[in-house]
């Protein structure tokens, strides 16, 4: 293995390619015909989606009573899905914000493709609490309006924060996303030649003119997005964790919830990124752009991330013991030992054991094995979100209530579907717009920037 | 690959005055030490924790910094990565600090005798880890892993001035990523010790991660202190530019953030689910003079620096990043205070000189371990291959 | 046909260093006006054009302090003024459970204005009728070319200066760009009838979709609201039970919680002997009792007990408290005949609590004492 030269900073594109050579490789699968590989994908997801709206339909025909929820799991899959799907979404904001922040390059190539899988991922999990309520039909009603009801929403509760915080969300993620498509929207403006792509990407790109008097604005808005976007993403898993900690629930209630699900959130969502990208940077020719460097970087992401969970994990059973409250103790070892334990041995194996794999550099820069641990860590993170619901409420403070939760056909219909609407989306989303930024990708292509030499 | 860098860099030394300031600072605070000791034990006590923990935080918190730098490969601090460094030395003077608290752990810790723990069926439950023998032997692990540590980063660090080896950043490299999980839990159970055991009875997962917290921000205001006034005299690498200290104060500004992010996620909980078990250690601060100083907390801890860094000019004017690195070092011995004192002082805030001797006496060691420092090593890493880079960052 | 008007010079450069070299020379040479067009923000551009530093980040700044402090004063309202609840044992006002509100009211006000703000009114746009979209040299520096554009507008704007100044530059493919002439002559199309068409389709579609929506759609299953529901409404036939009755009566030799039997029923004068009010007369008291009063006896007794019933004769006038029989009436007979109704007034036990009827009573005298003071209440 080469030593790496310290006094040179790596290339965050490859082989230095020429400008146009980049538009034209970002641009081809929206102006070439999606092939029959494309459509075999599009069939898959679409018959996953199909299992969503008949899981759904029979949801809302019969009533909630169709899912395993039983008296004291009132919370079971879709609150385990919707925890999930807000996760994965915060690879993205991660990924444009706060590594825009620390200025780290290599987000470039990676940044518009995991901002795109964050709105697909929260519109995922928006659908949860939605559906969870049992008459979606009203969920105007959690939106604090005048009504003539003469009521307005409880802003003491967490579960009314939620509704904000991801509403918030999804509304500045995609903000973030349009902002930084505008001037790409632009570029393919300039270059397509017929009618009809031209007035739609005239009307997207707002006339866009890359006029140096309107980027430096754009950079300084950009900037603000990214300082919004940062406390936002740590706000909004924090907010979910809420939903679960502010209740006296032993096993939900604990201090360490909120930055322990945001570590959470961002270890599964880097997974989920790094799962998909492989495939893209394949599929498109785009190695050059979303380097192994890159794919590397992730991994390493993921082994921190994966680390503070298990640090969390292990801070939760020392304090529940250290504690001395009964419950508390009961739990835990009820987590690991009693009926779940099977769920539990699954999460810590993946989430914590599997990821220090990647202290290996042989194995962060293997395709074939970043992939298979990055899957088992998606495996790891949904249970984790199924130990923390179903575990505490099945044997809670009462022992007489005590009941095991065991989902029903339905319920996994949901969660198959939920995939499948996510990546139908995600695949829409690979041939209607570019899923690498132009023009950041160009701005970090070596000597693509003034050398300030002779100044 | 060793190849001599071109950077324009003059060591220079210190002034004299700032080791007469150092000794006469340490001199006076250890007489005040001495006294305060001699005339009330066990609220000096309290106060050498509170020195105990601060210097810590500062000592291991650079050295966080300093490994961060090298496993993320970060460049912007490269050119004065040394102070970092040389403020993590403090953790060699850890072991003194340490030794007047092991004769007063009885007057402190409440667990520690063991009639009280035998009268008292939680702290009965807590005896495998809260026990005067465990307790010293994680001490004194800990501190030894920590200087440990210190003394191989900082030594490759030192040989690169004259090798150019780079090598010795990679070897870096490795020790970092094995210190930072070490870190990690070292420096929870230390604020599980130190801080939290005051008050046996009460728990907090969080409470680690809060003390991570402004420990960070502590080491970051202390380099930044030392950074921008070393460099706005000249004795740093010519060519550091507003664009480092906008992220030397960007930093402070988001540690700021998280400080307060942590510390309002950890009081919402208790305050909203509302147990006894937890809400008691906040109504104790809650009490009698405490409840201004708590109301105090918020202000000098997040809401003056959260105003004083906010806007981008605040990040890189060197005035306003000195008086803010000042005040949030303040605002961290504040903090702990906060944190200790209470379990000291029932019926309200104490202050008097002793309070004082103990904040001397760590600055006059803080001056003091500087000066000797800088003596015999370079202030730049001169040696280390991203320093070129490092200079040239710009935003 | 009037003549061209011209609106720019443009000129193209093949390297970032040369575009920021003209940059710099444009602004030392005086131009106000000139605009530099790159595929990406280079570095160091601002500095070289002069550019002041933006002003977005006060909008952020403005917005989204006023959205924290609009949110933190609805919620006030709401949950401490307009519709005061205790939860969870908190005060109506409790600030710590706002902030998460707060915070991300003031992100999504903060991040929305600003980018409007940007797109808006500080770049007027969406504007795909600028000079210089669909011209060759937009096609280039929105690809892998930088560009200089120096508009006429400008006062030291000269075209043989202007030209020789790019040239001086190096600048490549230096051309004029002109003005269309439906840019000149634009006008806002609003009266145009198929504007005016799609307006009135929306309105159409709109107003439709939610009238079936709210008055057709919710009624049909499984969005009716839940009206249709395997319970037994009252009065309802069951099934279930022999007697075919959905309401049950008590099991026998039982009473309900907080319910007290009445042991004086059909005998007034018992009643009257037997019972005393327990009540102090005290002002809440005469207050839950005039309230009572003014719910279920007013409507037939009058507020002030006069018989002047407000049924206007569907129901006889029953007659006026204030009759000496009445007067004289021990408070025991008037809660009985409340209690146990009396005549054709029916019994109001179901609806009134026995403190309720007793503070009725009360009442009764203050309203039987107005009409017929004593010679003491005059002084």
């Amino acid at each position: 293995m080469s030593v790496v030269d310290h006094t040179k900073e790596l290339s965050v594109v490859e082989g230095k390619p020429a400008l146009r050579s980049l538009d034209d490789l970002i641009s081809k699968p929206l102006e070439t015909k999606p092939d029959k590989k494309f459509f075999i994908a599009l069939s898959i997801t679409l018959s996953m989606m199909g299992l969503f709206v008949i899981g759904l339909g029979l949801t809302f025909w019969y009533g909630v009573g169709m899912w395993g929820n039983n008296n004291p799991v009132g919370w079971a899959f879709d609150i385990v899905n919707f925890v999930f799907w807000v996760g994965i979404g915060h690879a993205g904001t991660l990924i444009s914000a706060i590594l825009f922040l620390f200025r780290q390059k290599w987000r470039t190539g990676i940044a518009r493709f995991a901002e795109g899988m964050t709105i697909f991922a929260v519109m995922t999990a928006l659908l949860f609490p939605l559906i969870h309520v049992g008459r979606p039909w009203l969920d105007g009603w959690l939106m604090p309006y005048p009504n003539q009801h003469g009521l307005w929403v409880n802003f003491t509760s967490p579960l009314l924060w939620d509704v904000f915080a991801v509403s918030t969300y999804f509304i500045v993620s995609l903000i973030f996303w349009y902002v930084g498509l505008i001037p790409d929207f632009a570029t393919l403006r300039e270059r397509t030649s017929t009618k009809i792509k031209k007035a739609v990407y005239s009307t997207f790109s707002l006339g866009w003119r890359f006029s140096n008097r309107h980027w430096q604005h754009y950079e300084m808005v950009y900037l603000i997005l990214a300082g919004f976007a940062t406390p936002l993403v740590l706000s909004v898993h924090t907010i979910v964790s809420f939903d679960f900690a502010v209740s006296i629930l032993p096993g939900w209630h604990t201090t360490i919830f909120p930055p322990y699900f945001v570590a959470g959130a961002v270890f599964s969502g880097f997974a989920m990124v790094q799962n998909v990208l492989i495939f893209v940077r394949k599929i498109f020719n785009y190695e050059h752009i979303i380097t192994l460097d890159t794919l590397e970087k992730m991994n390493k992401i993921m082994l921190v991330t994966g680390s503070m969970v298990g640090y969390a994990y292990a801070m939760e059973f020392f304090i529940a013991w250290y504690s001395g409250v009964q419950p508390e103790q009961f739990t835990f070892l009820n987590r690991a030992f009693g009926p779940y334990a099977w769920a539990y041995w699954i999460m810590v194996s993946c989430n914590v054991i599997t990821p220090q794999l990647f202290w290996f550099k042989k194995i962060r820069r293997s395709i074939p094995i970043m992939f298979v641990v990055a899957v088992f860590v998606n495996v790891g993170m949904w249970f984790e979100r199924f130990v923390i619901v179903v575990t505490s409420l099945s044997r809670d403070y009462l022992p007489s209530s005590w009941a095991y939760y065991t989902p029903t056909y339905v319920d996994f219909m949901i969660l198959i579907g939920s995939f499948g609407f996510f990546f139908t989306w995600i695949l829409l989303f690979t041939k209607a717009l570019p899923v690498v930024s132009i023009a950041e990708v160009k701005a970090v292509v070596d000597d693509a920037q003034p050398s300030h030499k002779g100044h | 690959m060793s190849a001599t860098q071109n950077v324009d860099y003059q060591k220079k030394e210190l002034p004299k005055k700032f080791q007469t300031v150092g000794t006469v600072l340490f001199v006076i605070g250890l007489i005040g030490v001495i006294a305060a000791y001699l005339t009330d034990g066990s609220r000096s006590a309290f106060n050498n924790i509170i020195m105990l923990m601060f210097l810590t935080s500062i000592g291991l918190g650079s050295l966080f910094l300093v490994s961060v730098e090298f496993v993320a490969g970060a460049v912007w601090s490269t050119p004065f990565r040394r102070i970092p460094e040389f403020l993590s030395s403090i953790l060699l003077v850890l072991p003194i600090v340490v030794v007047p608290l092991l004769f007063k752990l009885g007057d402190i810790f409440h667990w520690m005798h063991p009639e009280v723990v035998e009268a008292d069926k939680i702290l009965t439950g807590k005896a495998p880890y809260l026990n005067v023998d465990f307790f010293i032997i994680r001490v004194i692990v800990f501190i030894l892993l920590w200087i440990i540590f210190y003394y191989f980063i900082t030594k490759n660090s030192k040989k690169q001035d004259t090798t150019f080896d780079q090598s010795l950043t990679k070897r870096n490299i490795k020790l970092s990523a094995a210190f930072i999980p070490v870190f990690g839990i070292t420096i929870s159970f230390t604020a599980f010790d130190w801080l939290m055991s005051l008050e046996p009875h009460w728990f907090s997962t969080i409470f680690g991660v809060y003390y991570f917290s402004g420990s960070i921000l502590a080491a970051f205001a202390a380099v930044t202190l030392i950074v921008v006034w070393l460099n706005e005299n000249g004795y740093l690498v010519k060519g550091l530019t507003k664009d480092h200290y906008y992220s030397l104060g960007a930093f402070m500004f988001a540690f700021t953030n998280f400080w307060a992010y942590i510390a309002f996620s950890q009081f919402l909980l208790i305050w909203y689910a509302n147990l006894p078990e937890e809400t008691f250690w906040f109504l104790q601060r809650w009490e009698g003079s405490w409840i201004y100083f708590s109301i105090g907390l918020i202000f000098v801890r997040f809401v003056i620096p959260y105003v004083g860094l906010i806007s981008q000019p605040s990040k890189m004017d060197p005035k306003r990043l000195i008086i803010m690195s000042v005040w949030l070092l303040f605002a961290h011995w504040y903090d702990l205070y906060w944190l200790a004192m209470p379990n000291y002082s029932k019926e309200g805030v104490l202050f008097s000189w002793i309070e004082l001797t103990f904040p001397l006496m760590a600055v006059g060691i803080v001056i003091l371990l500087l000066v000797q420092l800088s003596k015999k090593n370079n202030l730049v890493p001169i040696g280390d291959p991203k320093l070129k880079r490092g200079i040239d960052f710009r935003l | 046909m009037s003549e061209k008007i011209l609106y720019s010079y443009t000129g193209i450069f093949d390297t970032p260093d040369e575009i920021i070299h003209a940059a710099e020379k444009a602004s030392e040479y005086g131009f106000k006006n000139y605009d530099v067009h790159t595929p990406y923000p280079l570095h160091g551009m601002n500095k070289a054009m002069k550019l002041p530093p933006s002003k977005l980040g006060y909008v952020a700044l403005v917005v989204g302090l006023s959205g924290a402090l609009a949110a933190l004063l609805l919620m006030f309202w709401m949950s401490a003024v307009d519709y005061p609840i205790v939860i969870g044992g908190k005060p109506f006002f409790s600030f710590p459970a706002y902030v998460p509100v707060m915070f991300e009211v003031t992100v999504l006000s903060a991040s929305i204005a600003t980018v409007l703000t940007m797109l808006f009114i500080f770049f007027k746009l969406p504007n795909n009728a600028h000079p210089l979209n669909d011209t060759l040299y937009m096609k280039k520096v929105s690809s892998d070319k930088y560009g200089i554009s120096i508009q006429a507008e400008d006062n030291k704007f000269n075209e043989a200066d202007v030209r020789r100044f790019l040239e001086d530059c190096d600048a490549k493919e230096i051309t004029a760009v002109y003005y269309d002439k439906e840019e000149i002559n634009y006008k806002h199309k609003i009266l145009e009838p198929k504007f005016i068409g799609f307006l009135l389709f929306t309105a159409l579609l709109t107003s439709g979709v939610t009238y079936f929506t709210l008055n057709k759609l919710l009624y049909m299953p499984p969005f009716d609201w839940m009206m249709e529901q395997n319970k037994l409404n009252p009065q309802a036939t069951s099934t279930v039970f022999d007697d075919g009755f959905g309401m049950r009566k008590p099991v026998e030799g039982t009473i309900a919680r907080g319910f007290t039997p009445y042991s004086f029923s059909g005998q007034p004068e018992a009643a009257e002997v037997n019972l005393v009010n327990p009540l102090p007369v005290s002002k809440s008291v005469l207050e839950l009792g005039q309230q009572k009063y003014d719910t279920f006896c007013s409507p037939c007794h009058g507020y002030y007990g006069e018989g002047d019933s407000r049924l206007r004769g569907q129901f006889p006038n029953p007659p006026s408290l204030h009759s000496e029989k009445i007067r004289t009436w021990k408070d025991g007979r008037i809660f009985h005949v409340i209690t146990d109704g009396q005549n054709i007034m029916p019994s109001y036990s179901s609806q009134l609590t026995v403190n309720e009827i007793w503070a009725i009573v009360h009442y009764t005298r203050v309203l039987q004492r107005a009409l017929n003071a004593k010679e003491s209440d005059l002084q």
